[in-house]
């Protein structure tokens, strides 16, 4: 049993953790956020808890966010949903309702922002999110979800580009998806755009999210010799892909994917066998995107890398736009009342380490993707707004003779 | 037509594949009573042993099977003396509840010690293949499938013709008899238990040469596993192998035919099936 005095001294030590201890200063804004800590999706979700708590601790060092005269500190509330969409929503709506969190960021992926938006715009509360990219979040009128993706519908937009400056010129092609919002966004975009371009769409086929085996697809790609295959899906997938196709020796003059190329882990997972694999990104940690905190894109990366230990895609600079654009909403609105920032980030226009951060009128920003290609060790940039940056690899060669 | 022989080679391999994976879960089903249901996870860090001993000590993943299965054995065998031997003649559900528990914490531990990072494992032949005429056979796929053969055909030996395997069976058909004839059951439901878990270990390091690995993997090959045990039967490894193969060719199929996302839906539909006609499995006495 507990002495008395020890007691006392335990109830004493939990009074002062709870008391507030910047009485006098300005109350904190606090954001709130729901992600993928562990579970499937892990591993990307934590470029945005990364990301959020970058941006917070910077944004602070440099006096926090000016609100008319006053300073406020920034303040995450961080909840890990275990990669469940039905445990986001209720985290989400503890968010607005029990922790009464100012505003709220995003989690990953289209199904989570798509179900946790319905949270924010049912309590009016902005949440900015860097995480959902299907074109269906931002179909449906709401007036409180602003998104730092890039259009999913448009993913391939450059990838389509640059095919039909390649020679030998492809004919044929293969659209493979997974049966999620993302993809499924993806896919529609895709399939006027390949048909524009002149290609023959040889297959267009959905497959069920964590397929492990693509056996069958891989056959049918290279008994129908198809030149061109863009798939949508996740990094599980594309990885059991890639491994597939190699196995089955299937090599098509070349593939994209939507996610998985950008990311180091990715690269790390498949090794030697990475090499050729297009994708693509809209961001580049490029040292002519000027931030206001961080200086540039390019000392971000190495600030990121050299905090965390990996290096950001733009999953972790879209999360870090996504944390300014609340800041420079409130700024500019002088208030913390939710409807006001709410106007303010519908018109918020500036330069950030992710480009330049405005929002249409459903809420999406609008940025152009660049494709990018694993050539040997190196990720490089092929071809972005409708020129050549540098020349891809291109056909793939057979398995055998790389 | 050589679209379809590409498909049926790759049906065939991946229920070779699909047979290891279930072989341990059938076993213990068969014999404790126990649907583990941490059965996938154990494969998950079988496939984590494969990887670091390949990684690390740059041991061949084929060659260091016999490794990572002593290894599993241990810990299966641990496991059941420790935790499953307090519930081996509990209700049905009580089994279920723990096992679960279990997948759920070495999950997690999974992802604590090593990071939700996807890993493969690939030796320089893991993406090599054989042509046959019009057909691909990929190398590490083969290897696998011949590792499965052999497991399931030395399993169904081992039952027959040991000491051991015969106190496995005589302790799945009769305990009193069993016990009565000096079998010592903590014992043999530890060594029963510790053989299925290495068998899900070796498993895993066969699917980590041609897949990849994350703390997550478990789960979904659970599933698959219990669906090939309910097809195939628990009587005996020679069904579960059937199993396998049925389900690998009918999922290739069905991706093929109707497209890649019923594969899911045609083989469970298949075990709703098999549960209704032929609730012993396909290779079982009928009902």
């Amino acid at each position: 049993m507990l002495k008395t005095s020890s007691l006392s001294a335990l109830l004493l030590v939990a009074v002062a953790f709870t008391m507030p201890s910047d009485g006098a200063l300005a109350k904190d804004i606090v954001l709130g956020a729901s992600v993928q800590l562990t579970g499937p999706v892990a591993n990307t979700g934590r470029y945005y808890r990364d990301a959020y708590q970058f941006a917070i601790e910077k944004i602070n060092a440099a006096g926090g966010v000016k609100v008319g005269n006053e300073s406020h500190k920034l303040a995450l509330k961080l909840y890990d949903n275990q990669s469940d969409v039905n445990l986001s929503v209720r985290q989400y709506t503890q968010l607005a309702s029990q922790d009464k969190v100012d505003f709220l960021l995003g989690p990953f992926a289209s199904n989570f922002a798509l179900a946790d938006s319905a949270v924010s715009e049912k309590y009016k509360i902005p949440m900015v999110q860097g995480g959902g990219a299907s074109d269906q979040i931002f179909a449906r009128n709401f007036k409180y979800i602003f998104g730092t993706l890039a259009p999913a519908s448009n993913y391939f937009g450059s990838t389509v580009d640059m095919l039909k400056g390649l020679n030998p010129a492809p004919k044929s092609a293969a659209l493979l998806y997974a049966d999620d919002a993302f993809d499924v966004s993806v896919a529609d975009g895709t399939r006027p755009k390949l048909k524009q371009a002149g290609l023959t769409l040889a297959m267009d086929e959905r497959y069920s999210t964590n397929a492990t085996d693509f056996n069958s697809l891989l056959s049918q790609i290279k008994s129908k010799n198809i030149d061109v295959v863009l798939v949508a899906g996740h990094e599980t997938e594309i990885l059991n892909f890639v491994r597939q196709a190699k196995s089955l020796a299937v090599a098509p003059k070349m593939y994209s994917f939507t996610v998985g190329v950008p990311s180091e882990d990715f690269r790390k997972a498949l090794g030697k066998d990475a090499d050729y694999a297009f994708g693509m990104t809209a961001w580049l940690p490029s040292a002519e995107l000027k931030d206001r905190w961080f200086g540039d894109a390019a000392q971000f990366a190495a600030a990121y890398k050299a905090k965390f230990g990996y290096d950001p895609d733009y999953h972790a600079a879209s999360g870090v736009a996504d944390v300014e654009a609340l800041v420079q909403a409130v700024e500019n609105a002088g208030s913390t009342d939710p409807a006001k920032v709410r106007d303010a980030l519908a018109k918020v226009k500036f330069d950030s380490l992710y480009g330049t951060i405005a929002f249409n009128k459903n809420g999406q920003i609008d940025l152009p993707q660049t494709v990018i290609q694993v050539q040997g060790d190196a990720l490089i940039a092929i071809y972005g707004a409708n020129r050549k940056i540098a020349e891809p690899k291109y056909p793939m060669p057979a398995w055998d003779v790389r | 037509m050589d679209l379809l022989g590409q498909i049926l080679i790759n049906g065939i391999l991946l229920g070779g594949l699909y047979a290891v994976m279930a072989l341990g879960l059938a076993l213990v089903w068969g014999v404790l009573n126990i649907v583990n249901l941490a059965h996938g996870a154990f494969i998950m860090l079988g496939a984590y042993v494969s990887w670091y001993l390949y990684t690390y000590a740059g041991i061949d993943p084929f060659l260091g099977l016999p490794i990572t299965a002593v290894v599993m054995f241990a810990i299966g065998y641990g496991v059941q003396r420790g935790l499953l031997n307090l519930i081996v003649r509990a209700p049905m559900f009580n089994t279920l509840l723990i096992t679960f528990g279990l997948e759920v914490v070495l999950t997690y531990l999974a992802q604590l010690a090593f990071s939700a990072d996807f890993r493969t494992i690939n030796p320089s032949y893991a993406g090599n293949s054989i042509v046959l005429g019009p057909v691909v056979l990929p190398l590490a796929r083969l290897l696998a499938f011949g590792v499965a053969i052999v497991l399931t055909v030395g399993m169904w030996l081992f039952l027959l013709h040991t000491k051991l395997g015969r106190a496995i069976r005589a302790t799945a058909q009769n305990l009193v008899a069993a016990r009565l004839y000096g079998v010592e059951p903590r014992h043999l439901y530890a060594m029963t238990f510790g053989i299925g878990i290495a068998l899900a270990g070796m498993a895993g390091g066969l699917y980590g040469t041609v897949s990849q690995i994350n703390p997550y993997i478990g789960a979904a090959l659970t599933a698959k596993s219990f669906a090939i045990s309910i097809i195939g039967g628990l009587d005996n490894p020679l069904g579960v192998i059937v199993g396998g193969l049925f389900l690998g060719i009918l999922e290739s199929l069905t991706a093929l035919y109707v497209g890649p996302t019923y594969a899911d839906v045609a083989s469970f539909g298949v075990l709703v099936l098999v549960l209704i006609v032929r609730p012993n499995g396909l290779l079982g006495k009928a009902a």
